[in-house]
């Protein structure tokens, strides 16, 4: 019999390669930012005719916006079970969703300034995505922050800017890798407003 | 921006140049305004400022060149009003000194909606050279926010990154308002943005007291 590689599902290998195209979107966008990243150097890089990048995509912007998305689901997932899992009280829930949320930053490096640098400026279409990103990090912040806090109601969407802001400053310092670090000072920043909340309910006059 | 006089004005040469530069800069804001970074040309700043195009390239290299320039202008402005808002205190007031600053910027960008819209939206979207001077500029409202920032609520110094957060949290807000149109409304976020950037510092109750003293 001939010595034949077993013939993947079909299915398999078109995810595959749109995988494939993704990740080196990603990684090009790290190296050289988006605009001077080309069709030719994706397709190279993924190892894909390019053919097949224009059967998956209509062309470059809907590949970076399909990449950013793809990135956005994953950290958000990874986010909200973090929360979940914790079963804990409110600021438990916001210091390991937070924890999770910089554990994927430091593990994907590339996405992450694909998603946190890169596309708050690429396109204007990027950059609606990016408000879209940011949006979903605020309401996600909003069931998890007590009510009674009587706080202003921008309030979430401030301290995901602001968040959002560190890790962009993070990146592009180049220290993604240790974007773990920030968890103590960002938890706090992101518990500041509702201290007194969790003073009455737990009784602490400081959360450390 | 008035054009000067045609012909024999008596005017010195240098005074001219600066005026045209000026005038250039003015006229992209407003252009950029009216059409966005894409659609803003050479020939469209050197008409809003009455300015010949080979005139504009006495000035500027490029249409980059010249949004730098009103890029720098803009953030100066910004910075000197807030600063002067500020100044008005002692050092020692934090919290009003702050506040004053925080009301100092909303009504600025409320009054002039092209000046907020090249500072907090239009900075982003032009490429890499503007995307730095984004960064800096948002970067140099940093130190004097820490100026003289008292110890945490619940005691030891606030986090490092907390003034950089709030920084470019506020930012992040405004520049959200801006591209949805919502410049006019800029200063009705005063309680929001005062709450979000005076209590990580002082605490729920001295923020609400300063906020309401204001």
């Amino acid at each position: 019999m001939k010595p034949t590689r077993p013939e993947l599902p079909r299915e398999f290998v078109a995810v595959h390669k749109r995988r494939r195209m993704i990740d080196a979107m990603a990684a090009l966008c790290a190296d050289q930012g988006y605009e001077a990243t080309k069709i030719a150097d994706i397709v190279r890089r993924a190892g894909v005719a390019r053919k097949t990048l224009y059967d998956n995509f209509d062309g470059k912007e809907d590949l970076f916006l399909a990449a950013f998305d793809a990135t956005v689901t994953e950290a958000m997932q990874a986010v909200e079970s973090a929360c979940e899992d914790t079963g804990g009280a409110w600021p438990q829930r916001i210091e390991s969703g937070m924890a999770a949320f910089l554990r994927f930053v430091a593990e994907h490096p590339a996405a992450a300034r694909m998603c946190l640098v890169e596309a708050m400026s690429a396109t204007p279409a990027a950059s609606a995505r990016y408000d879209g990103a940011l949006r979903q990090f605020v309401e996600l912040l909003k069931q998890n922050t007590p009510a009674e806090a009587d706080l202003p109601g921008t309030i979430e969407e401030t301290l995901v800017g602001g968040v959002a802001w560190i890790l962009n400053q993070q990146i592009r310092r180049g220290e993604t890798e240790r974007a773990a670090d920030l968890l103590s000072e960002l938890s706090e920043f992101v518990l500041s407003p509702y201290q007194h909340v969790a003073d009455q309910q737990f009784g602490t006059a400081r959360r450390k | 921006m008035e054009r000067l006089p045609r012909g024999r004005h008596g005017l010195s040469p240098e005074f001219v140049a600066r005026n045209q530069r000026e005038r250039l800069i003015a006229g992209l804001t407003a252009v950029l305004y009216e059409v966005g970074y894409q659609r803003t040309t050479v020939s469209l700043i050197g008409q809003r400022a009455s300015v010949s195009k080979s005139d504009f390239y006495k000035h500027f290299e490029s249409k980059d060149d010249c949004f730098y320039a009103a890029y720098d202008v803009a953030i100066d402005r910004i910075r000197e009003r807030v600063n002067s808002a500020c100044a008005k205190h002692e050092a020692a007031e934090w919290g009003p000194r702050v506040r004053d600053g925080i009301v100092a910027l909303l009504t600025l960008l409320e009054a002039e909606p092209p000046l907020a819209k090249l500072a907090l939206v239009e900075g982003l979207r032009a490429g890499r050279g503007i995307y730095d001077r984004y960064q800096a500029a948002v970067e140099s409202f940093v130190p004097p926010l820490q100026a003289g920032a008292p110890e945490a609520p619940g005691g030891g110094p606030v986090p490092e990154a907390t003034g950089e957060a709030v920084v470019g949290g506020i930012a992040s807000l405004l520049g959200r308002r801006v591209l949805a149109g919502d410049t006019e409304h800029l200063r009705e976020l005063r309680p929001d943005v005062l709450r979000f950037a005076l209590t990580p510092y002082l605490g729920a109750a001295e923020a609400g007291r300063i906020i309401s003293a204001g």
